[in-house]
């Protein structure tokens, strides 16, 4: 019932604020809410990182990026309602019959933060940096690894001259950043610019919104900019509050100390639901966890390295364990029921791309069993099963210790491989170093995950054999692919996608990739995860999910919540402050439980404890 | 859980003597100071070999997970590969990680270090200001009157606390308090965005330090009482306090007057030297409610494990607990001339 | 109970009893000093109880596979819902996975009490060792040991674990050696000021004169006047032991592969059973370790009071 009342809402709201985004006729003359005259309406949002660095050059955190892009407009933006390509900063666009052009056309009357006017100009500045710089490369070169050129024609139009067709061309999520304030911040000066706001001096941008203050590990402030070219958002700041863990988060939320809780885990979400005047949403999101296998570790030249057990390399066995495990089990018990089970590593929040293959995986440990069998592993003395020359199939899987998920999901599959006669040694390392032990081709299996972004490039290109280790000098450096999956149609079916500008034409290409990955099983995608949210719904409303109407309300591909969410008036509202949650949210049967535990615990102790006194006194004496 | 190793290291009482107050006042002093030097050099030096028989390239320890440029790394490796004894010269010149930066911030490790040097003062700090002032007053108490029924109650009371692991009853006032209740908040040290230099800021922060010192103070006061309670006893055993009863002062007075003043001193001392496992019980205090201190990040620091971070914070929790010694060693000689042999 | 008793079954051997070997002689007194002890701390109410506890858990953990079946550790075979509180079938509630947190506790308390003692053994054994050397030999030597007991003492002594225990990796064997090597200075200290004491006495001034060796005096002399110490301050020690055990666990620094009480919290914690006000799974095994440390606190105590080495 919350759910529906919610998604009637969010459509509603999803539906106004593409107007406002898209459509220039919307008034933004006037668009201060009526209470904020007297006090600042201000959005408290706790999450559990902070932001790595508020330059848009350093930064990686997916913090940050939320920053960015509060503060940064881009030329196209990815729509709410389905990840299509809308108009940002930019109205219109289009690429050139040979080709080889895009010509985009800017906003005209746009300024800056500051008042400064925003043009093309800019938008030449801020893509010729990340051309030409080697630091600003590192966040953004993958999207301009195919411009040769770029030029402000004049104040509303820029030229990008490419060197080979690609689909990334509308989809250039480089935040354009204000020429007159980052021209004086050199190439040296940029690898430690902090790009921190203070209240006497605002960072300069051209998004909804602009930093005011930073306090490393405990919060950011953002101040709504009146300038912004999509109207003056209704929430005049926002804080981003940052938690140490789930649990304290979904109290925040709880006491009122927050508005809007992003990042909770199951469990955290579930005691949240009920509570008056809090709203839980378990958000459908672009990330996947996996089980990795180590197809054949070697370098981009095909030199072996690592010491992964050779047998993995055999494909029958890989998809007789794609049997063995009951992911819908891993949904319900490790996730809480917040996801849904894996397939492909496109996730299914991406409809057009997202491929369901005919074949699946079931859960099936018997089929597993005789897959196993008819691939010659039959069963040995002590239960795990042998090859013909006798190697046992035992493999070490390595789980991350910094995910509590990674480590119960890990605990499962062994439990579901060692169930079907392989053997698993687990073992628990930290990401760091997994990120090492994976590079250098030491391992076996291991979970992990991708987030994916709604361009499928990046994810495909960590299945080619280009992306895998490569050696420079006497040290191997890990690169993207980490199952060291190496096929020549997938090679060239990567290829053909990542030129092909037609978007549907685009899609059945990458379709065609998922089935090869699925078939070919240098992963074993467990499950999709949810991402919940929760957010106090009788003090803001209006959120926006991306994609309709099930996603994230924050933490989107664009800031859709963020400028159309207005706080609730209510007739009666008299303190915003004081948490009411306290009254209702009292749980008795806990506090009997513990007040029971602590009674027991006193009486044994007291009881221990009795005969102490003289004792004490005995050795007092001395 | 730690009386007896505690009640070990306190100075043994030497016979009294009464003596010339300077030369042999300096010579303790500058002993005092000299050992405490030589532990602060010792500490150095295992730290710095410690991390040295890590298993595992060195390199790949300080670099996890980083992005750096051929430049920078050959740098590091020439850093490494330098001979141990310059290796090591080096370290003794910069103790906190020899330059190098903390992986997980890529920062210098003093710069993420020191921000966070006033939230676990502050959460040590108060803990043990109270720690004392309860367990000294329980201990008073409790000795003065033994056998009574105050002295039964609190001495059960404080042999459970004591006991108890100081996260999990951290974790179940938490759950009581915050969670259940809601009358506390349930992690950080203040409300983001308060002034903390107004008196509404210091209520704020008052107001979050509540559970976690409430926490900390409470393992503590149960040893500190235990101490005070056995040199109350000491005391009253003494001729002169028999003595100046039996001249007829009041109770009260030959307590406030002659017991507890010299009974205090042993207390204080342990309190000096209690602050290396005060320390202890604040990183996973701070854990458990999400404080932002030494604690928290020692947590973090140990995931990665970003190890020059880490090591870092070991130094400087050691040396912390190196000049606390050191300050109750002194003070034991201002106090009780009589160690001052 | 002053003149040493000599029982009727060491006579049996020998009829006269001045002409029994040495060995004999000391066998006998030490079991009849065993004799005595036992019908002191028999009378101990406090020591008795914490015996008793610790016999409930014990027991429990030795057979904790006859209680419940391994499998009921395995995630996948878990018969519960999430988080559910007690009720007949799960008399300790669910874990997060719906486990029984009866069992995770039982076969917990098999890892606990063996880190526990394991540790504390190897504590005492650097303990007693350094200890009894630096109070014997006066020289270089024993200075410098003591000046290495100090060192270590001062340390503070969680972050030294955590660095080890990041240093070493995770396993059961290091954690047990973590905390075997950084509790062992307070024994030293300890034994250190008995040594001193047993030093001076007068047989072992008339052995040194005879020319025995330090190893004979250090281990028939000295040890044997120690051992009485040894005995309480490892009952104490066990108690700390397993409450490093816990807190490291909870860390995240325990053997991540098995089940311990440390370990238990630490899921809880990160699962988010404080939000969920899943009192069983924070509560239980933490009221175990507050039981088993509680009991061990009190026999130390208690031993201590009957042996009260500070009286010799």
């Amino acid at each position: 019932m919350r759910t529906t009342r919610l998604l009637a809402l969010a459509a509603a709201a999803a539906l106004t604020v593409g107007l406002g985004a898209t459509g220039t006729a919307v008034a933004s003359g006037s668009p201060s809410p009526a209470p904020a005259a007297a006090e600042p309406v201000v959005f408290t949002v706790g999450m559990l990182g902070d932001i790595d660095s508020a330059n848009p050059f350093t930064g990686i955190a997916a913090e940050s990026y939320e920053i960015f892009q509060l503060e940064y407009p881009t030329l196209t933006e990815y729509a709410s309602s389905d990840f299509s390509i809308v108009p940002g900063l930019a109205e219109s666009w289009e690429e050139s019959a040979d080709k080889t052009t895009w010509t985009y056309k800017i906003r005209s009357g746009v300024t800056w933060s500051d008042g400064t006017p925003l043009t093309a100009k800019d938008v030449e500045y801020t893509f010729n940096r990340v051309l030409n710089g080697e630091y600003e490369q590192t966040n953004y070169g993958s999207y301009v690894e195919n411009i040769a050129k770029v030029e402000a024609t004049d104040d509303t139009t820029v030229v990008f001259t490419v060197s080979k067709p690609s689909p990334i061309m509308e989809k250039l999520y480089v935040y354009i950043l204000p020429q007159h304030i980052w021209k004086d911040i050199d190439e040296k000066a940029v690898t430690s610019y902090k790009n921190e706001g203070t209240p006497k001096e605002p960072t300069v941008g051209g998004g909804a919104f602009v930093m005011v203050e930073r306090k490393v590990g405990q919060y950011i402030r953002m101040q709504a900019n009146d300038n912004y070219y999509g109207g003056r958002p209704a929430v005049d700041e926002i804080v981003y509050r940052i938690y140490k863990n789930e649990d304290a988060l979904g109290q925040a939320l709880k006491a009122g100390e927050i508005d809007f809780a992003e990042g909770l885990n199951a469990n955290v979400a579930k005691s949240l639901e009920g509570v008056e005047g809090i709203t839980t949403v378990s958000a459908v999101y672009s990330g996947f966890d996996e089980i990795a296998f180590n197809v054949g570790a070697a370098l981009d030249d095909g030199t072996a390295i690592g010491d992964g057990n050779p047998l993995l390399e055999d494909v029958k066995l890989r998809q007789a364990l794609q049997w063995a495990v009951d992911r819908q089990a891993l949904v319900d018990k490790v996730l809480g029921g917040g996801g849904s089970a894996g397939s492909t590593v496109i996730p299914p929040i991406y409809a057009d791309l997202h491929l369901e293959p005919a074949n699946a995986f079931g859960y099936d440990p018997e089929k597993a069993k005789a897959l196993l069998d008819d691939a010659g592993y039959a069963e040995g003395p002590d239960g795990v099963r042998v090859d013909s020359e006798g190697n046992e199939l035992r493999f070490r899987l390595f789980s991350r210790s910094d995910s509590p998920t990674s480590q119960k999901s890990s605990e499962f599959v062994k439990s579901y491989f060692e169930a079907v006669g392989v053997a698993i040694d687990l073992k628990v390392v930290s990401e760091d170093a997994l990120i090492e032990i994976v590079g250098q081709g030491n391992f076996d299996m291991f979970e992990w995950g991708w987030v994916v972004e709604p361009d499928p490039n990046y994810q495909l290109s960590t299945f080619t054999c280009a992306n895998r280790s490569y050696k420079d000098g006497e040290d191997i450096y890990a690169n993207l692919s980490d199952s060291f999956y190496c096929d020549e149609e997938y090679d060239s079916l990567f290829e053909k996608q990542s030129v092909e500008t037609d978007s549907a034409a685009r899609a059945e290409i990458v379709k065609q990739m998922q089935q090869k990955l699925y078939d070919d099983s240098p992963y074993l995608v467990t499950f999709y995860y949810d991402n919940y949210e929760a957010y106090r719904s009788d003090r803001f409303t209006g959120f926006v999910p991306q994609p309709d109407p099930d996603g994230a309300l924050l933490f989107q591909y664009g800031t859709w919540s963020y400028e159309s969410i207005k706080p609730v008036v209510k007739a009666e509202q008299g303190e915003t402050g004081a948490p009411a949650a306290s009254e209702s949210g009292v749980n008795w049967p806990v506090i009997i439980g513990i007040g029971a535990l602590v009674v027991v615990a006193g009486l044994v102790g007291a009881l221990l404890a009795r005969g102490r006194n003289k004792d004490i006194d005995s050795d007092d004496r001395e | 859980m730690s009386v007896l190793p505690d009640i070990a290291t306190v100075p043994v009482r030497e016979h009294p003597r009464t003596g010339t107050w300077s030369s042999p006042t300096l010579r303790y002093v500058v002993g005092r100071v000299l050992s405490a030097f030589g532990t602060l050099v010792f500490v150095v030096l295992f730290n710095f070999f410690l991390f040295r028989v890590m298993p595992g390239d060195p390199i790949s320890l300080y670099t996890r997970g980083r992005a750096m440029d051929q430049d920078q790394l050959r740098a590091l490796r020439s850093q490494l590969n330098a001979p141990l004894g310059q290796q090591l010269l080096e370290y003794l010149t910069n103790p906190f990680a020899g330059g190098v930066d903390s992986i997980r911030f890529n920062e210098p490790v003093w710069e993420v270090i020191s921000p966070r040097v006033p939230a676990t003062l502050l959460l040590v700090g108060t803990a043990t200001v109270i720690a004392t002032l309860v367990g000294v007053w329980l201990g008073i108490r409790s000795g003065w009157n033994r056998g009574g029924r105050f002295d039964k109650v609190s001495t059960s009371t404080t042999l459970v606390l004591y006991s108890m692991p100081e996260f999990w009853f951290g974790m179940i006032i938490l759950i009581v308090f915050s969670v259940q209740l809601g009358w506390f908040p349930v992690g950080g040290l203040s409300t983001p965005g308060t002034d903390l230099g107004t008196p509404a800021g210091w209520l704020d922060v008052a107001w979050h330090l509540v559970l976690p010192v409430t926490t900390l103070a409470v393992i503590y006061f149960a040893e500190y009482s235990l101490i005070m309670r056995a040199s109350i006893l000491e005391e009253r055993s003494q001729e002169y306090v028999q003595t100046a009863r039996a001249k007829g002062l009041m109770d009260s007075v030959v307590r406030r007057r002659h017991a507890v003043p010299n009974a205090l001193l042993p207390t204080m001392t342990l309190v000096f030297l209690n602050l290396g496992f005060v320390i202890g019980g604040a990183i996973t205090i701070e854990y458990v409610f999400s404080i932002d201190g030494l604690g928290s990040l020692t947590v973090v620091a140990l995931q990665g494990p970003d190890v020059p971070l880490l090591q870092a914070l070991f130094l400087l929790f050691s040396a912390a607990v190196i000049v606390a010694n050191l300050v109750a060693d002194l003070l034991y000689g201002w106090f009780d001339p009589r160690v001052r042999t | 109970m002053s003149a040493p008793v000599v029982p009727p079954a060491d006579a049996a051997g020998a009829p006269d009893p001045a002409r029994r070997s040495p060995r004999a002689i000391t066998r006998a007194r030490r079991r009849a000093s065993a004799a005595r002890f036992w019908a002191q701390f028999r009378r101990n109410r406090s020591g008795m109880t914490g015996l008793a506890v610790l016999a409930v858990f014990a027991l429990a953990a030795v057979f904790a596979p006859v209680f419940f079946d391994r499998s009921s550790l395995d995630v996948t075979q878990a018969t519960g819902l999430p988080f559910e509180p007690p009720s007949w079938e799960f008399p300790l509630g669910t874990d997060d996975v719906g486990r029984s947190v009866l069992a995770l506790v039982v076969w917990g308390a098999r890892i606990s009490l063996v880190v526990g003692l394991a540790a504390t053994v190897i504590s005492m054994v650097i303990g007693t060792t350094i200890g009894i050397a630096s109070g014997h030999y006066r020289g270089w030597f024993g200075g410098a040991l003591d000046r290495l007991t100090d060192w270590f003492l001062v340390i503070p002594f969680l972050p030294l674990a955590i660095v080890l225990a990041t240093v070493l990796g995770r396993s059961l064997l290091n954690i047990i050696i973590v905390i075997g090597v950084t509790s062992w200075p307070g024994t030293a200290r300890l034994i250190r000021a008995q040594t001193l004491t047993v030093e001076s006495r007068p047989y072992l001034e008339r052995s040194r004169a005879l020319g025995a060796s330090n190893t004979h005096q250090m281990t028939r002399h000295v040890l044997p006047n120690v051992m009485p110490l040894v005995l309480a301050n490892t009952t104490l020690a066990v108690s700390i032991s397993i409450l490093s055990e816990t807190t490291l666990s909870f860390l995240g620094l325990g053997d991540p592969t098995t089940v311990s009480w440390g370990s238990i919290l630490e899921q809880a914690f990160s699962s988010g059973a404080i939000s969920q006000g899943a009192w069983w799974y924070l509560g239980a095994p933490g009221v175990c370790v507050v039981l088993v440390v509680l009991a061990f606190n009190l026999m130390g105590r208690a031993i201590e009071d009957i042996l009260d080495p500070r009286e010799a």
